[in-house]
């Protein structure tokens, strides 16, 4: 009998939580409804493709290369990103600059983004800070393979 | 002759108008209702010509979404009995809806028009006997789509059905006997007297324990969260695995209507039907000795309105029961089933009938 | 260590035995106890200029830099004490004091001492202010050497392998103190046929290639030991190929080709041509079958050996001697020409076996010999008299085959045409593209000598045992496969015993 009323007690108790939700919010809503603004909001939700979220400041989006002053990409073609990459989805090509200072660029830098995980490491062990991944870039969607080949040695 | 015949035809089609249109609203308040109980806001997104009402026309998106739908059926399927499981379903629950009373009766051009299909004298029997037909929708989807899962769902369906009209059957046996009618109209007629002067005589005033027994067994016949062992997504996903497109859509709607008629049942049995409380023929009769005179028309507006308003608060009352519980096991199911809800019906009968003996 | 007298002395507590007259570098070394170093080279001569070699012994004031340290009889030396470990330190701060910071461009990134020893033994912070100075940073030094001046250590190991081994002595160091660099004297680059080892013994990335020069990092490298085909020294050779990401289609496969240790035959050095030898694995390569010059879609191994063996049955029993003509090369493996052995001589009861290979070139009086192939002595061990083909022998045979694009190195094209015209069914077994492939009814692919395993005997008679180095391309296949398969077709013992 008390194990029944025990059963019964949570069972409401359960209810009632719902229940709670439901009028508070409900009441939101309707306030909402007659124009009276209100601090908090009957629901959380974001209404995706016309309200954004701010992105965080640490966020990962598409990759991108820093342009050097001159505008040329700041890569040196070290391929720690290629070595790092545990989806082994960037590959570079390096190629001879006539500038000594500079020697090496990439001549192709290419990342699948078919296969990248956004793990950032490329960030990480990017000696020159050249790739970055803060484009903010997050609706990364294409109807072909080859549309997800990102080319990031040119602008 | 013909007139009674027209006046028939019509009612059919306003109740049967009046129940899908509900279960068609029904389903966007379901979307709406779990939403706001979880901080959500539901569908909201169609819209016809720009014009979204809170996503009012998401039913009709569903239903031309499904209609679309390719008529899909398994290869060793038995393609009569996929078609016709569904309909079954369908059919018989919205035969039920026939015999409730929305309102009392109105003056029309001279005639007295019950506002109900059809007054049968065994109205009770006949509603738990069209439910109770409805189980040969899911024994035959099961069957029919050839599939284990489905098959499995179908057959847990089955037991808990039987199971619960037993429960079902016994909890109104007490409410029979303190109403002695099995017309629904009578019934309702009966409750719009006062107890004790002051409290309407409602069903769930005389037949608590009956009611609590009723409402439940009822809600596990209507096979939604906590009770859908038959369905069980996550684990058989249930009879209608082979389901798809329009013949999936009229089990998913075969399950709004159940709703409906277990709303307007529970209405009609305990809690007073059409009834308004204290409101008469003439007008309101207020306990306190206030009286309140009220047109004809307005009574009759009153108590459909009163009837909706009943029938759609427990609509709200089993989404909210829907999206607040987990599953049952289908052990716990069968035990509460058959040990609580039988022996509390039995109880029920057994105390109604020592009270009614005692007052002679 | 026969005659040389052994003295015992301790090492970080250690016991340690040497033979007199050795470094404690190197007694340390045989010890397992590794002393880092910059200038120091078991080849070299000792110069001990880099000082990172400093240890304590006991009873010296000052640390002592190993290299040039003679073991002596109770000598008590620690070489990871406090003090030396200070001196280590310093001595990486020094050097990187001036050290331009670009292992991200640098090729010899991830095979740097600098890089190691840093990460070993400094991991101290910068302390220099002041700019940095700036030198050439690219700077031909001649055989296609790039030198960059900031970066040198001045270990002087290029200079002193110049000296020593070629002889030639480009290099040198100029001007002193500060300015101190290493260069070439006017108008006369390096040139020799030993250049490739400066890439090697230089301990950063100072001296680098242009052939690997951006093409790869050297950690995608994988290292496998084989043994050098281009001349009949047989180098020991490390065969450094990157297989899968981040190679992609088209890229080369074998990246460098560096001098293994053997002190039985070449010690730390190869030649240019050896290691110039990537390119016969990568380049001018046949991967198809091809049927008169032109690759056949949907042509199988077994289907074009079937050929063969068809080819040789038609020629009955006792006219094979005359009718099929066989040349072999010495690039085959000791197994393989067992096999041939067996199955053309043996088996097959011919005389008209061959050997056609590369023409020889010059000896150079150190590594390099005359002899172009790598397995003469192996042919002869196999029991075959080496004999050029002459062009009316060709010419006169029904089937021929042919192992190895050599024949048109020895024999005018137009010629060699005229005589092939005349032959019924003449196949080609052939590594690398020729003017042969358009004779031919059918090439077969095969694997360079990296791709295989098998043996070779050098021009000393010493036997070299190697493994595959690298995977050849899918649709080529090993001459011992080619052989075995041949034997199995025409039903005859290939003898599994003696021949894989």
């Amino acid at each position: 009998m008390i194990k029944a009323w025990l059963v019964v007690k949570e069972l409401l108790r359960g209810a009632g939580i719902t229940s709670r939700h439901f009028f508070v919010n409900m009441t939101f809503h309707t306030l909402r409804l007659f124009g009276i603004k209100t601090k908090r909001r009957g629901a959380v939700t974001i209404q995706y493709p016309e309200e954004r979220k701010e992105l965080s400041p640490r966020h990962r989006s598409l990759h991108r290369i820093r342009p050097r002053d001159d505008g040329r990409p700041s890569c040196v073609a070290c391929m720690l990103c290629v070595t790092v990459c545990p989806s082994e989805c960037i590959s570079v090509e390096a190629a001879e600059d006539p500038d000594p200072e500079v020697q090496k660029v990439p001549a192709k830098f290419v990342v699948d983004l078919n296969r990248c995980c956004f793990c950032g490491f490329c960030v990480e062990a990017c000696p020159v800070d050249a790739i970055r991944m803060d484009t903010g870039e997050i609706r990364l969607a294409s109807k072909t393979r080859a549309g997800l080949e990102a080319r990031l040695d040119k602008p | 002759m013909l007139a009674d015949v027209l006046i028939v035809l019509a009612k059919v089609v306003l109740a049967l108008t009046w129940t899908l249109l509900l279960a068609l609203f029904l389903t966007w308040v379901e979307r709406k209702e779990s939403a706001v109980m979880q901080d959500r806001i539901g569908a909201n997104r169609a819209s016809v010509f720009g014009l979204r009402l809170f996503g009012l026309f998401q039913p009709f998106a569903d239903a031309i979404k499904m209609l679309f739908k390719e008529d899909f059926a398994p290869t060793f399927s038995q393609r009569a009995l996929h078609w016709l499981a569904p309909t079954f379903s369908f059919f018989f629950v919205s035969v039920a809806i026939v015999a409730v009373p929305f309102g009392d009766t109105v003056r029309l051009f001279g005639r007295r028009i019950p506002l109900q299909v059809v007054d049968l004298n065994a109205a009770v029997l006949f509603v738990l006997a069209m439910l109770s037909l409805g189980i040969y929708g899911i024994l035959v989807s099961g069957w029919a789509s050839a599939n284990r899962y489905a098959l499995i769902g179908s057959l847990r369906g089955a037991a808990q059905l039987i199971s619960y009209e037993v429960a079902l059957g016994l909890s109104l046996v007490g409410l029979i006997m303190v109403f002695p009618s099995l017309s629904l109209s009578r019934i309702v007629e009966s409750q719009g007297a006062l107890l004790f002067g002051f409290l309407p005589k409602w069903g769930v005033f005389l037949q608590p324990l009956g009611f609590a027994v009723f409402f439940l067994a009822g809600m596990a016949g209507t096979k939604r969260v906590p009770f859908d062992l038959p369905e069980g997504e996550s684990e058989i996903i249930g009879f209608y695995t082979e389901y798809g497109g329009l013949k999936f859509g009229l089990f998913m709607f075969t399950d709004f209507l159940e709703v409906i008629v277990l709303s307007a049942m529970s209405t009609t049995l305990f809690f007073g039907g059409w009834q308004v409380p204290w409101l008469g023929d003439g007008g309101f009769a207020f306990p306190w000795g206030g009286r309140l005179d009220v047109a004809p028309w307005a009574v009759t507006v009153l108590r459909v309105l009163a009837f909706n308003l009943k029938v759609f608060f427990f609509c709200w009352l089993q989404i909210l029961t829907r999206w607040t519980y987990p599953r049952f096991r289908y052990d716990q199911i069968m035990d509460l089933g058959w040990k609580v809800l039988v022996p509390l019906g039995v109880g029920n009968i057994l105390i109604t009938g020592l009270i009614l003996a005692a007052r002679g | 260590m026969s005659g040389l007298k052994r003295v015992g002395l301790t090492i970080d507590g250690l016991k340690v035995q040497a033979a007199e007259g050795t470094s404690i570098l190197k007694a340390a070394e045989q010890a397992g106890v590794v002393i880092p170093h910059f200038c120091y080279h078991p080849a070299l001569e000792i110069e001990g200029n880099c000082r990172m070699c400093v240890v304590e012994i006991e009873g010296l004031p000052k640390l002592e830099p190993s290299c040039s340290a003679l073991v002596r009889e109770g000598l008590v030396v620690r070489t990871s004490t406090e003090r030396v470990r200070e001196a280590r330190k310093d001595v990486l701060a020094f050097l990187l004091a001036e050290h331009p910071l670009d292992c991200p461009i640098c090729d010899k990134a991830g095979e740097c001492r600098l890089q190691d020893y840093y990460d070993r033994h400094g991991l101290t912070a910068s302390r220099m202010v002041e700019p940095r100075e700036r030198r050439e940073k690219k700077l031909a030094i001649g055989r296609g050497l790039i030198l960059d001046r900031e970066r040198c250590v001045l270990c002087t190991r290029c200079v002193r392998f110049l000296r020593q081994m070629p002889g030639t002595g480009e290099l040198g160091v100029f001007e002193r103190g500060l300015r101190s660099e290493v260069g070439i004297f006017e108008d006369a680059p390096v040139d020799n046929g030993y250049s490739g080892n400066l890439v090697d013994i230089c301990p950063v990335g100072a001296i680098t290639a242009e052939d690997f020069r951006f093409k790869t990092r050297a950690w995608f490298l994988a290292r496998k030991p084989s043994v050098c085909p281009h001349c009949g020294r047989g180098c020991a050779v490390t065969v450094e190929s990157v297989s899968g990401y981040p190679l992609a289609k088209g890229e080369r496969r074998v990246y460098r080709i560096t001098a293994r240790e053997n002190p039985a035959v070449n010690g730390f050095w190869i030649c240019d041509l050896g290691r110039d030898g990537r390119r016969d694995i990568d380049e001018g390569r046949h991967a198809r079958l091809m049927k008169a010059g032109v690759p056949v879609a949907g042509l199988s191994w077994q289907t074009a050996l079937a050929d063969v063996a068809a080819a040789i049955r038609t020629v009955p029993g006792p006219e094979r001697s005359a009718g099929i003509a066989v040349v072999l090369n010495g690039r085959l493996t000791c197994e393989e020409l067992a096999l041939a052995k067996r199955l053309f001589v043996a088996g097959l009861g011919l005389s008209k076996v061959y050997f056609a290979d590369r023409k020889p070139g010059s000896a150079d009086g150190l590594l390099l010999t005359a002899e172009r192939l790598p397995n003469g002595r192996g042919v002869l061990e196999a029991g075959f008299a080496p004999r050029l083909p002459a062009l009316d022998e060709i010419a006169a045979a029904d089937v021929l085959l042919v192992f190895g694009p050599y024949l048109s190195e020895h024999l005018a094209e137009e010629a060699l045409a005229k005589a092939w015209a005349g032959i019924p069914s003449k196949f080609l077994f052939s590594a690398h593209e020729g003017p042969l492939d358009r004779l031919a009814d059918i090439v077969f692919p095969v694997a360079v000598p990296a791709e295989k395993s098998g043996t070779y005997i050098n021009v000393d008679g010493t036997r070299q045992t190697f493994a595959q180095a690298v995977k050849p391309a899918a649709g080529v296949a090993a001459e011992s496969a080619i052989l075995a398969g041949l034997a199995n077709l025409l039903a005859l013992d290939a003898g599994g015993g003696d021949a894989r």
